[in-house]
């Protein structure tokens, strides 16, 4: 007999056993439901983190584990952004002119090593974010920290601000144990961006006094906290936190099925339709999506053309837009979304008028006036950028305006935007930390934003200068508040940003949790604040 | 007798050294071909659009040049580009693939990391499109023409357009969604952590740790990714094994194999499927080498944290290194697979061995 029919006879036979086995195992796995039970946390998220070091650390995923690991000096809780609340400050005062914001430390808190958390580690932890000019430095810019006792900080700005303790609320200003980073590489020296080399540390191990501490990292699989035995506050629910990354399709299966204590991050908009009415949801509307002209002749003559960016904005179907989104998504009225003081009214918000757009282009002798529009070719919160930038193509197709379509790999498009060369953009954007009078600083003329769109003080409506001054000199928030809302309506008459929709970001959490809610402050959900609903 | 008696050592002689030229051949053509790709790669990302320090720094920081100057001298590039490659070639003579701008790690931890876990699911996936591809051609080759033959040539061509993301999203619905028998992806369940690498394979390192939970769990997981990459290799194979096949049943010996009364297993068996198998191995060995480079959409769907995820991360973050450790590896998967193939031919066909 020949040996290769014994060869095929037995390999079905390995298969048949193969076979069975995976029958087996279908019949025996349980899915996921229930491996999230027990002590352990779930959290599915599509990973966007580059670091866990708190001076580094920007993106969404690293912001929601970094908040866990290391406290601030003022926090917020759920999802009032309406007055920062205590955390390691037990208190804290504002001098009259906004400069001089003195802190007073929590005397119980102690690092996961033991050691007391001192004003040392609360001024070392600050100036080394400046000092590091990494991504979250650039709100830090102005600020300096000095101690006055072992429990007393000030942190000094030189222009007014009295948003300083909503700057201190937010991840990247989580107190480090400035004994364990220094010996580790660490330095708040002015060098710090050349010199300091403890991100390789904090990237592995947390040194920080909050609630949890990281147990492992891998930026593409998953990231697990567990509990901080020597944490000074109420113990966390869970000793176990697993961060899982997991794309959206697939969270939103897992949610559909689970039945232990799990979470997703990622589920919003299109996204949330059809999962089970079981499911509890947190949402707060926090990000707006806009276009922006160039408004340097140099780099096109058509957007830099005022009549032309208000013919786009008379074109625009806002409503349509808003409903590529889904779920909760509305039509924009202007740059400073729902979730935080100082948007405009929902009546404000913009209107399709394609017979104002014409009449535009005709006055301005704008004849089919030819433009291209790129955009980063990424999903961002459920939606296909590119489905909303074709919306806008064909909305302008009715005006007679005509959209070439120029999707980009998202590094390609922060490339070309850091440039200033783009005619015309469209992109999510959201606030640098949860105070809307930041926009002022990103969007106003001359600024980040407004420097890489080529709209300068000198090309700017003095009137839409006046108003960003005015925002940034009010110190009373109600009256600032105020002042943002005029400064958006100017902006909306006269300014290269046409904003289209709000999208809010949601925690869909299984019915066996409790406290899970969105937390529009930056770090997506406090892990610490979730429990369990079945105790 | 006498020319066979003096040509028989002769023979013997130039059998050893040609199979030592054949090697040395090889070697020295995989080792043209990676430094080839480390040329390439090494143009390829300076010529694409997008800079390392826009992609890695913050606003701030590229608005301080001192900072950006800091971070260019950091990972030599401020150096003219043939310097940097020759810096890197330098290291890479000395086995450093240099440090990852994404992960802060030497890329040659990465890659030990993540090739283990691609290789997880390649096996299993690769085996098993083996067996069922050459087992499903051979039967089409057989019932040429037939109803049976028509729906096995409609299934492969549904297997070879369907795209992986789509099947992968079909198994997961199915069989996490509406059956509740498979895990929904990832390499263990939460509750379970990473066992003590030994091997980084899962399932291998929580049996040796005696974790036999932890191991079911592991193997539990590999199920859906497995059988998403199995349907697709197989959907190949299926083609080329009946397409073989059926050029050697049209053989001569064929014929004669059946004139001469062997069974039709012994024809299939020994004659038939031995003959065709050449073409197979070569479509295999380029299969299994398209698994072991990273299979980035079904791995993103799974959440497998394998080579092609960690491609997917280094390109779009303009990691030089890591990109450039990533191509040296697919470079060396190919060249090595492609000799193994060479090799596994003259075990199979004696023609090829005696030329």
């Amino acid at each position: 007999m020949s040996a290769t029919p014994r060869l095929l006879r037995r390999a079905g036979i390995a298969l048949t056993a193969l076979a069975l086995a995976s029958t087996a195992t279908a019949c025996t796995a349980g899915g996921d439901a229930g491996s999230a039970g027990g002590n352990t946390l779930t959290i599915d998220t599509s990973f966007v983190v580059k670091s866990l070091d708190p001076g580094h650390v920007y993106e969404a995923t690293g912001n929601t584990a970094v908040h866990a690991m290391y406290d601030t000096l003022l926090t917020f809780h759920g999802s009032d952004m309406t007055r920062p609340q205590p955390d390691l400050a037990t208190s804290y005062r504002m001098s009259k002119d906004a400069k001089t914001f003195t802190f007073h430390l929590r005397r119980d808190a102690r690092f996961a090593d033991g050691s007391p958390l001192t004003a040392d580690d609360v001024v070392f932890s600050l100036n080394r974010l400046r000092n590091l000019k990494a991504s979250p430095s650039v709100t830090v810019t102005d600020l300096t920290a000095s101690r006055t006792d072992a429990h007393t900080v000030v942190v000094h700005v030189t222009k007014p601000d009295p948003n300083v303790p909503v700057i201190l609320t937010q991840p990247y200003t989580g107190i480090v144990n400035s004994t364990l980073v220094k010996a580790k590489g660490g330095t708040d020296g002015a060098d710090a961006a050349k010199a300091d080399t403890a991100q390789k540390y904090l990237d592995r191990a947390s040194a920080g006094s909050g609630p949890y501490l990281l147990d492992s990292f891998d930026a593409s699989s998953q990231l697990v906290l567990k509990a901080n035995p020597r944490y000074w506050g109420p113990k966390p629910r869970f000793s176990r936190v697993v961060l899982r990354n997991m794309d959206v399709q697939n969270q939103k299966l897992t949610m559909s099925r689970t039945k232990g204590t799990e979470l997703a991050l990622d589920l919003s908009g299109r996204m949330l339709e059809g999962l089970p009415s079981t499911l509890q949801r947190s949402s707060a509307d926090d990000t707006f999506y806009f276009l922006t002209l160039n408004a340097d002749p140099a780099v096109s003559k058509v957007t830099s053309n005022p009549a032309f960016v208000k013919a786009v904005r008379a074109s625009i179907d806002y409503a349509g837009v808003a409903k590529l989104f889904g779920g909760n998504a509305s039509p924009a009225a202007g740059v400073v979304p729902p979730a935080y003081p100082g948007a405009l009214p929902k009546s404000e918000a913009q209107h399709q008028d394609l017979a104002k757009a014409k009449q535009l282009l005709a006055d301005a002798g704008l004849h089919t006036p030819t433009v291209q529009l790129m955009y980063p070719s990424i999903t961002y919160r459920g939606v296909d950028l590119g489905t909303v930038a074709t919306k806008v193509q064909g909305d302008a197709k009715k005006a007679g305006i005509r959209i070439t379509l120029d999707p980009q790999p998202l590094s390609s498009f922060l490339n070309a935007q850091r440039g200033g060369k783009v005619a015309m953009r469209f992109s999510p954007q959201s606030l640098n930390y949860p105070v809307a009078a930041s926009l002022v600083n990103n969007l106003a003329p001359g600024q980040g934003t407004a420097a890489t769109t080529g709209w300068t003080v000198a090309r700017a409506d003095k009137k839409v200068v006046a108003a960003g001054k005015k925002v940034d000199a009010t110190l009373d928030p109600k009256a600032q508040q105020k002042a943002l809302q005029d400064w958006q309506r100017l902006l909306n008459q006269s300014s290269p940003y046409i904003p289209l929709a709000y999208n809010s970001g949601v925690v869909v959490a299984s019915p066996a949790l409790s406290g899970a809610v969105y937390a529009p402050a930056g770090w997506q959900v406090d892990i610490a604040a979730v429990g369990s609903s079945t105790k | 007798m006498t020319a066979t008696t003096i040509g028989a050592p002769a023979a013997g002689r130039r059998r050893v050294p040609s199979l030592v030229r054949f090697l040395a051949k090889r070697v020295a053509i995989t080792l043209g071909l990676l430094w080839g790709v480390t040329v390439v790669t090494f143009a390829l990302v300076h010529v694409v659009p997008g800079d390392a320090a826009t992609a890695n720094l913050s606003e701030q920081a590229l608005n301080d040049p001192s900072v950006v100057a800091a971070y260019r001298a950091k990972w030599g590039l401020d150096q003219p580009i043939y310097l940097q490659y020759l810096h890197y070639l330098g290291n890479l003579l000395h086995g450093d693939l240099g440090t990852s701008q994404q992960t802060g790690r030497p890329v040659l931890t990465d890659l030990l990391q993540y090739v283990p876990a691609t290789l997880e699911l390649a096996v299993p996936s690769m085996i098993l499109a083996l067996f069922i591809g050459t087992a499903v051609g051979m039967f089409a080759a057989v019932r040429h023409g037939r109803a049976s033959d028509q729906v096995v040539r409609a299934g492969s061509l549904l297997g070879l357009s369907t795209p992986p993301f789509w099947l992968s999203l079909v198994v997961l619905y199915l069989f996490f969604y509406l059956l509740g028998v498979s895990p929904s992806g990832g390499r263990l369940s939460p509750q379970f952590a990473p066992p003590p690498s030994v091997t980084g394979l899962y399932t291998v390192d929580t049996a040796l740790a005696g974790q036999w939970a932890a191991t079911w769990d592991a193997v539990q997981h590999l199920v859906l990714p497995v059988l998403v990459l199995t349907c697709l290799t197989v959907a190949t194979l299926i083609r080329f094994v009946r397409s073989a096949m059926l050029e050697v049943l049209q053989q001569d010996y064929i014929r004669a194999a059946y004139a001469k009364g062997l069974p039709r297993r012994t024809v299939l068996g020994r004659h038939l499927l031995r003959a065709g198998l050449v073409p197979v191995i070569t479509v295999s060995g380029l299969a299994f080498a398209s698994l072991l480079s990273g299979t980035v959409l079904v791995e993103n769907i799974f959440g497998w944290p394998g080579v092609g995820q960690y491609a997917y991360r280094s390109a779009t973050g303009l990691d030089l290194p890591s990109i450039l450790g990533v191509s040296l590896f697919v470079a060396l998967v190919y060249t090595v697979v492609n000799l193994l193939v060479d090799l596994l031919y003259g075990l199979i066909d004696p023609r090829i061995r005696l030329s």
